[in-house]
């Protein structure tokens, strides 16, 4: 029994582990100011940094602070700055970065409330902003039936809706980085998405948003927000898109005032 | 501001953007070279706008202009110029199948033929363009 248990110790010692240096943020310490802290934690190839940050909050250090919620890349909850690249934390595994230690960080451009969790609020308004919902002048009665859609109109507007609101392409966004106002890629791909639903009739309540100075104009199309999408939406796209179509509009409103869009 | 706010807003950590934040990434680099080319682009199309007015000033200040442009300033910036005005345009025409969904009927274009039609129309201009001042 007593060799059994030298020889379980021997191979807990000898367990690769990996390094996580991890931004620690608490505004009533370390003088207000961020800090870094490095946690040795096991090495598991089929561990992601979720699984390793849980491992700290459930064995090394029970106040680091961080969300997550479905654990499987749908509930857009667990992104952060891993070497410096926004992902999710619970589709980023270790194997990618060992043996070399990995820097987690909050979501950059956002205010950090504690630790790796960002204050959302700027997004959540921003998308309000621009009704991500279907709207309509007027619903037809339930027994009039489904509003039919030929699977081209679905193919126009699809890949937009994958979107989680994971806020990864606002912190990929430099544009959103250096101006405050900027609506962002997933509101406006968002918006979108919806212009392009034949359900909908909100393109025009939309339009005072996405058209103004902070929205689609403001994008410089650096392209960053498609490529780091966890979902394969494309933002930078739709952004573009909305733009060709509201000066489309714009043309149309001054050439045939008397015509509706 | 209700005093809850203003607690609250005193208790996050705000970071600053660094101002070489373009030299973080490959693809924010390229997007600045990108955006830096529109400036060489813009000084070739008013160099250009400025000869032709030359033209109508007279053989004599035209020819004064042209000759001044062998000097060695004039060839480098052409140079520089011509190498931006190249990657400004390949970048667009990458990305211009996101842009522009080009639809006929129910068909819908596939992205590549999107973006080698513009790519085969920029070759086709230029080289109509460099028909035109050969012959």
């Amino acid at each position: 029994m007593a060799t059994g248990g030298a020889d379980l110790l021997i191979e807990k010692m000898s367990d690769p582990t990996i390094t996580l240096s991890v931004f620690r943020y608490n505004s009533d310490k370390s003088g207000g100011e961020p800090t870094f802290q490095d946690y040795d934690v096991p090495y598991r190839e089929e561990w992601v940094v979720l699984d390793a940050l849980n491992y700290i909050k459930d064995y090394v250090d029970g106040s680091l602070s961080y969300r997550w919620s479905c654990r499987m890349g749908v509930c857009g909850s667990c992104g952060t700055m891993v070497n410096g690249e926004p992902k999710l934390t619970c589709s980023t595994f270790l194997r990618a970065y060992y043996p070399e230690s990995i820097r987690v960080e909050p979501l950059e451009h956002f205010p950090v409330v504690r630790d790796l969790v960002i204050e959302m609020d700027d997004f959540m308004d921003k998308l309000q902003a621009v009704k991500p919902w279907v709207v309509r002048d007027e619903e037809k009665p339930v027994e009039e039936g489904e509003y039919l859609q030929t699977p081209e109109e679905l193919a126009d507007f699809k890949q937009f809706s994958m979107c989680i609101n994971c806020m990864l392409c606002y912190s990929a966004c430099p544009v959103y980085g250096l101006e405050d106002g900027f609506i962002g890629p997933a509101a406006l791909a968002l918006a979108h998405r919806y212009n392009m639903d034949t359900r909908d009739k909100g393109e025009d309540e939309r339009a005072h948003v996405i058209a103004s100075s902070e929205g689609i104009w403001e994008c410089t199309f650096v392209g960053e927000c498609s490529v780091v999408c966890p979902k394969g939406v494309d933002p930078a796209a739709a952004i573009q898109r909305t733009k060709v179509e509201t000066t489309k509009n714009w043309f149309k409103s001054i050439l045939m005032p008397w015509g509706s869009k | 501001m209700n005093p809850l706010q203003e607690s609250r807003d005193q208790k996050v950590y705000r970071p600053s953007m660094s101002s070489v934040w373009w030299l973080k990434k490959r693809n924010y680099f390229l997007f600045m070279m990108r955006e830096l080319s529109s400036v060489f682009v813009a000084a070739f199309v008013v160099l250009f706008m400025y000869q032709l007015f030359l033209i109508s000033e007279g053989e004599q200040t035209y020819g004064q202009f042209k000759e001044s442009l062998h000097e060695p300033q004039f060839i480098v910036f052409y140079i520089i110029a011509f190498f931006f005005s190249v990657y400004h345009t390949i970048t667009w025409f990458s990305v211009a199948s996101k842009v522009q969904i080009v639809r006929i009927g129910t068909w819908t274009m596939p992205p590549a033929m999107v973006t080698g039609g513009a790519f085969v129309g920029w070759m086709g201009i230029s080289a109509m363009v460099g028909w035109f001042f050969w012959i």
